[in-house]
């Protein structure tokens, strides 16, 4: 658990982009682009499909390929009542997952160690509590394929800010081609592969990582400023290794490809292959090594992602950077804006 | 024999026909399978042949027009196999038969042979596209009908989803052009399969080609990449020298 201190004021809500890009009316690389300059301690403003102005030559541009999972799945309790399973963390047919309403506002539903769950005609049994995170329930799932099981009868997790339910699709990237996360790795959504093959023509490289994310909430404002901690599974292949080490300047495209490629770092920064499970939080007493700049959506300066960028902005010139995407009217969350911290 | 060792292809209409050829000659080859049909008992028939040659199989029962049924084929294929080097686009209908004329038929039957045969392989193609251009190596190949660039009385609904099949394939070859993912369509030519008994049940069945005569020119697309984006199977075969 680590304890944030945030003097940031909240959130106009307002701000919070209810849906995607182009059921806004623009192309989803159309979304604004804030660009923190650390060295000349400078904010400004662009457009995402400028990327390439302030890219350059033998930079390294780092995705995550993982595709997100319909990972709300629809669980009927022996009492008759439907709830809403959320895997966080998958392994060998047991789930930790949330349990919570099958629809808005999807609040907390506790379950009974040793009662049993049906998943369409599969059978779940609920453990118990997982000790270290209370909210999560240890679960065993009674399938050969427990991912043809949330592929079933799943449906995407949905925030309170998205009125409406979206299709799956709208939660994937371009480049989307590893199935496993929970909720969408959404920094890169912007991303159209018009973009992406400029950029390699510009020189720019273009290299995957697999970080299948777990939940961002579990759905309790309390809990969830406690920031808990849970592992989840990344994988770095030796061609993006290699290319890592080569590069000029990595830039990660969100938080998640931080966490991978940090927890495949030596403490000199350099980057070995590996597929594991990962809890490593990086923040200002664990900075990144092998990760040069940031791209990200922006998120909460409450979300747990506010400390990770810490540890690449000084906290004033990242101050004044969030104050001015509120006040030039910013959209925040999966849908929204982005920033790029170079 | 092994033109298509260390390849995954997902294959759509797998359970008969030109589709069930396709996977019996992909998985003599060598490659791994995902094939899909919307028929679960056919289907499991041809993964358990295509398993007898000793090919590693996925059998989905999905059915291509269903946005739900699409995302499990492709997450299941992706989790399963890591990738995919080669689609074939091969599912599709005719829609109600006999054949109706423009005239006679059913405005939902006509979106229906739009959705199979046209949404689905764009869908499809889009889906499992980005993996390939990550990786810079794949190839789509959509089965088309002479349907597509001839007129035929009858043959409306279904002429129509090709030659706009035809047109998709144009244009994401030439998007994808130096990206080292290859978009090509096939035209088969007549083969005695059940879609074309039920389309010209008069058709003397002995001067058709059988789909196993066919599928080679999809093993040498698959293995070799495309020499352009429209091919009619028999002279992509006899160009080869086949």
């Amino acid at each position: 658990m680590i304890a944030v201190e945030t003097e940031f004021p909240l959130l106009p809500a307002g701000l919070r982009a209810p849906r995607p890009a182009e059921r806004r009316g623009i192309r989803r690389d159309h979304v604004r682009l804030l660009v923190i300059d650390r060295e000349t301690e400078t904010v400004h403003h662009s457009s995402f499909d400028r990327l390439g102005d302030v890219l350059r030559p033998g930079d390294l541009l780092v995705v995550n390929s993982s595709r997100v999972l319909p990972a709300g799945v629809r669980a009927v309790r022996a009492s008759g009542q439907v709830i809403q399973l959320r895997p966080c963390v998958r392994r060998d047919g047991s789930w930790d997952a949330l349990s919570v309403q099958a629809g808005p506002p999807f609040e907390n539903i506790p379950l009974a160690g040793g009662e049993t769950l049906r998943i369409g005609e599969t059978a779940v049994l609920v453990v118990g509590r997982r000790p270290d995170i209370p909210l999560l329930w240890r679960l065993r799932v009674e399938s050969a394929c427990d991912l043809d099981l949330i592929l079933r009868h799943g449906e995407p997790i949905r925030y309170s800010y998205v009125p409406e339910p979206l299709p799956l699709d709208a939660y994937q990237t371009v480049y989307a081609s590893k199935p496993g996360s929970a909720e969408a790795p959404s920094a890169g959504r912007p991303f159209t592969w018009e973009l992406l093959s400029a950029l390699r023509r510009q020189g720019v490289g273009l290299a995957e990582v697999v970080l299948h994310t777990g939940l961002s909430s579990f759905q309790d404002d309390d809990f969830d400023e406690e920031h808990h901690l849970f592992e989840e599974w990344f994988e770095v292949g030796p061609e993006t290794a290699r290319a890592v080490n080569d590069a000029g300047r990595v830039v990660a495209v969100g938080t998640t490809v931080v966490r991978a490629l940090e927890s495949a770092a030596t403490w000199e920064g350099r980057v070995l292959p590996a597929q594991s499970w990962t809890r490593l939080a990086i923040g200002r007493e664990r900075p990144p090594r092998a990760v040069g700049a940031l791209l990200t959506g922006l998120h909460e300066p409450q979300a747990s992602h506010f400390d990770l960028l810490r540890a690449f902005v000084r906290e004033p010139l990242l101050r004044r950077a969030y104050a001015e995407a509120v006040e030039q009217g910013y959209l925040w969350h999966e849908f929204g804006d982005s920033a790029l911290i170079i | 024999m092994n033109q298509l060792q260390g390849k995954v292809a997902l294959i759509t209409g797998a359970s008969k026909g030109l589709g069930q050829a396709i996977a019996l000659a992909f998985a003599r080859e060598g490659a791994a399978l995902a094939l899909c049909a919307r028929g679960e008992l056919a289907l499991h028939t041809v993964a358990t042949e295509c398993r007898l040659l000793g090919a590693e199989v996925l059998a989905v029962p999905a059915d291509v027009a269903n946005p739900a049924d699409r995302e499990r084929l492709v997450s299941l294929t992706l989790a399963r196999f890591g990738g995919v080097d080669v689609l074939v686009n091969n599912a599709s209908t005719l829609g109600p038969t006999p054949l109706p004329l423009l005239t006679d038929t059913d405005p939902e039957a006509f979106e229906d042979v739009i959705r199979v045969n046209l949404v689905a392989p764009f869908l499809l193609s889009r889906s499992v596209v980005g993996g390939m251009l990550l990786r810079g190596s794949g190839i789509v190949i959509n089965v088309s009908s002479d349907a597509a660039v001839n007129g035929y009385p009858g043959w409306g609904a279904y002429s129509a989803a090709k030659a706009g099949l035809d047109g998709l394939t144009r244009v994401w070859a030439a998007e994808l052009a130096g990206s080292g993912v290859t978009v090509a369509s096939v035209d088969p030519g007549d083969m005695d399969t059940e879609m074309h008994r039920a389309a010209l049940p008069d058709d003397d069945p002995a001067a058709l080609a059988r789909p196993e005569q066919v599928a080679p020119a999809f093993v040498l697309l698959a293995a070799g990449g495309a020499p352009g984006s429209r091919l009619e199977a028999r002279e992509f075969m006899e160009k080869v020298g086949r």
